[in-house]
Protein backbone atom coordinates (compact mmCIF):
# COMPACT_ATOMS: atom_id res chain seq x y z
CA UNK A 1 0.00 0.00 0.00
CA UNK A 2 2.83 2.54 0.92
CA UNK A 3 4.81 1.38 -1.49
CA UNK A 4 2.57 2.10 -4.31
CA UNK A 5 1.66 5.22 -3.03
CA UNK A 6 5.55 6.12 -2.87
CA UNK A 7 6.02 4.80 -6.32
CA UNK A 8 3.20 6.66 -7.59
CA UNK A 9 4.22 9.70 -5.71
CA UNK A 10 7.58 9.78 -7.31
CA UNK A 11 6.31 9.68 -11.05
CA UNK A 12 3.96 12.85 -9.94
CA UNK A 13 6.07 14.82 -7.69
CA UNK A 14 3.73 17.74 -7.80
CA UNK A 15 1.34 15.76 -5.37
CA UNK A 16 3.04 15.87 -2.03
CA UNK A 17 2.21 19.46 -1.16
CA UNK A 18 -1.62 17.03 -1.18
CA UNK A 19 -0.07 15.11 1.21
CA UNK A 20 1.42 18.14 3.54
CA UNK A 21 -1.67 19.80 3.35
CA UNK A 22 -4.08 16.83 4.31
CA UNK A 23 -1.53 15.42 6.75
CA UNK A 24 -0.92 18.99 8.15
CA UNK A 25 -5.05 19.48 8.63
CA UNK A 26 -5.39 15.80 9.90
CA UNK A 27 -3.04 16.49 12.63
CA UNK A 28 -4.53 19.79 13.72
CA UNK A 29 -7.97 18.66 14.10
CA UNK A 30 -6.95 15.46 16.04
CA UNK A 31 -4.90 17.83 18.12
CA UNK A 32 -7.66 20.12 19.20
CA UNK A 33 -9.82 17.03 20.07
CA UNK A 34 -7.13 16.04 21.98
CA UNK A 35 -7.18 19.01 23.66
CA UNK A 36 -10.70 18.97 24.38
CA UNK A 37 -10.89 15.56 25.61
CA UNK A 38 -8.06 16.61 28.41
CA UNK A 39 -10.01 19.57 29.05
CA UNK A 40 -11.49 20.24 32.37
CA UNK A 41 -15.13 20.92 30.49
CA UNK A 42 -15.68 17.14 30.57
CA UNK A 43 -15.73 14.22 33.02
CA UNK A 44 -14.36 10.78 32.31
CA UNK A 45 -14.61 8.98 35.50
CA UNK A 46 -18.26 9.21 37.18
CA UNK A 47 -17.32 7.84 40.14
CA UNK A 48 -13.34 8.81 40.85
CA UNK A 49 -13.57 12.42 39.29
CA UNK A 50 -17.84 13.81 38.92
CA UNK A 51 -17.37 17.89 37.84
CA UNK A 52 -13.30 18.44 37.07
CA UNK A 53 -14.86 22.56 36.04
CA UNK A 54 -15.06 22.95 39.75
CA UNK A 55 -11.11 22.11 40.03
CA UNK A 56 -10.04 25.28 38.23
CA UNK A 57 -9.15 28.62 39.34
CA UNK A 58 -11.63 31.47 38.37
CA UNK A 59 -9.09 33.10 36.49
CA UNK A 60 -8.24 30.32 34.83
CA UNK A 61 -9.12 30.70 30.80
CA UNK A 62 -11.04 27.72 29.03
CA UNK A 63 -11.47 28.80 25.81
CA UNK A 64 -9.59 28.41 23.18
CA UNK A 65 -9.25 31.96 21.91
CA UNK A 66 -11.01 34.67 24.07
CA UNK A 67 -11.67 38.47 22.70
CA UNK A 68 -11.74 41.55 25.49
CA UNK A 69 -11.84 39.55 28.41
CA UNK A 70 -9.77 40.24 31.37
CA UNK A 71 -9.50 37.05 33.18
CA UNK A 72 -7.28 38.22 35.71
CA UNK A 73 -10.06 40.58 37.59
CA UNK A 74 -12.49 37.73 38.32
CA UNK A 75 -12.71 36.07 41.37
CA UNK A 76 -15.24 33.11 43.40
CA UNK A 77 -18.64 34.15 43.94
CA UNK A 78 -19.97 31.91 46.08
CA UNK A 79 -19.89 31.36 49.53
CA UNK A 80 -17.79 28.15 50.48
CA UNK A 81 -19.20 25.52 51.97
CA UNK B 1 -17.99 36.34 55.39
CA UNK B 2 -21.90 36.06 56.10
CA UNK B 3 -22.10 39.75 55.71
CA UNK B 4 -20.36 40.03 52.41
CA UNK B 5 -22.56 37.32 50.62
CA UNK B 6 -25.50 39.55 52.57
CA UNK B 7 -24.22 42.63 50.59
CA UNK B 8 -23.53 40.87 47.43
CA UNK B 9 -27.36 39.39 47.28
CA UNK B 10 -28.52 42.63 48.24
CA UNK B 11 -26.63 44.32 45.45
CA UNK B 12 -27.50 41.22 42.66
CA UNK B 13 -28.51 42.40 39.40
CA UNK B 14 -27.63 39.42 37.32
CA UNK B 15 -25.64 36.25 37.59
CA UNK B 16 -21.87 37.14 36.65
CA UNK B 17 -19.45 35.50 34.55
CA UNK B 18 -18.22 32.52 35.23
CA UNK B 19 -14.80 31.29 34.05
CA UNK B 20 -15.78 28.07 34.18
CA UNK B 21 -18.64 28.26 31.71
CA UNK B 22 -17.35 30.98 29.26
CA UNK B 23 -19.93 29.89 26.07
CA UNK B 24 -23.24 30.36 24.92
CA UNK B 25 -24.94 27.63 26.62
CA UNK B 26 -25.04 27.98 30.29
CA UNK B 27 -27.11 24.70 30.60
CA UNK B 28 -24.28 23.81 33.21
CA UNK B 29 -23.82 26.74 34.69
CA UNK B 30 -27.49 26.71 35.61
CA UNK B 31 -27.40 23.22 36.80
CA UNK B 32 -23.94 23.97 38.79
CA UNK B 33 -25.70 26.35 40.70
CA UNK B 34 -29.01 24.44 41.49
CA UNK B 35 -26.69 21.84 43.04
CA UNK B 36 -24.26 24.33 44.85
CA UNK B 37 -27.52 25.86 46.69
CA UNK B 38 -28.87 22.71 47.90
CA UNK B 39 -25.62 20.98 48.70
CA UNK B 40 -24.54 24.45 50.44
CA UNK B 41 -27.89 23.94 52.51
CA UNK B 42 -27.70 20.82 53.61
CA UNK B 43 -24.29 21.38 54.42
CA UNK B 44 -24.46 23.98 56.50
CA UNK B 45 -27.59 23.02 58.17
CA UNK B 46 -25.63 19.35 58.79
CA UNK B 47 -23.03 21.89 60.56
CA UNK B 48 -25.85 23.93 62.33
CA UNK B 49 -24.88 27.34 61.08
CA UNK B 50 -26.87 29.45 59.36
CA UNK B 51 -27.80 28.99 55.23
CA UNK B 52 -28.57 32.28 54.41
CA UNK B 53 -25.00 32.84 52.61
CA UNK B 54 -26.72 29.92 50.18
CA UNK B 55 -28.91 32.67 48.67
CA UNK B 56 -25.99 33.43 46.56
CA UNK B 57 -26.62 30.24 44.49
CA UNK B 58 -30.35 30.01 44.56
CA UNK B 59 -30.42 33.96 43.11
CA UNK B 60 -28.22 32.94 40.23
CA UNK B 61 -29.64 29.64 39.20
CA UNK B 62 -33.21 31.62 39.23
CA UNK B 63 -31.31 34.23 36.88
CA UNK B 64 -30.41 31.64 34.55
CA UNK B 65 -32.60 28.75 34.38
CA UNK B 66 -35.91 28.17 33.19
CA UNK B 67 -38.64 28.41 35.44
CA UNK B 68 -39.69 24.80 34.27
CA UNK B 69 -36.26 23.32 34.46
CA UNK B 70 -36.52 24.55 38.48
CA UNK B 71 -39.84 23.35 38.98
CA UNK B 72 -39.09 19.78 37.30
CA UNK B 73 -35.77 19.87 39.49
CA UNK B 74 -37.67 20.61 42.59
CA UNK B 75 -40.44 17.74 42.08
CA UNK B 76 -37.89 15.64 41.82
CA UNK B 77 -36.08 16.14 45.13
CA UNK B 78 -39.30 15.86 46.77
CA UNK B 79 -40.12 12.70 45.51
CA UNK B 80 -36.28 11.46 45.59
CA UNK B 81 -36.05 10.69 42.40
CA UNK B 82 -33.44 13.89 41.39
CA UNK B 83 -30.39 12.56 39.41
CA UNK B 84 -27.84 14.97 40.59
CA UNK B 85 -25.31 14.70 43.45
CA UNK B 86 -26.85 16.62 46.81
Amino acid sequence: MLSTVSRQLRSHPALVPLFIFIGGGMCMSGGYLVRLALGPHVSWNRNGNPEPWNKTEPTQQHKFYAVNMDYSKLKKEGPDF
Amino acid sequence: MADIIEEKVKNYRTAPFDARFPNTNQTRNCFQNYLDFHRCSQALSDKGQDVSPCDWYQRVYKSLCPVSWVSKWDDQIETGSFPGKI
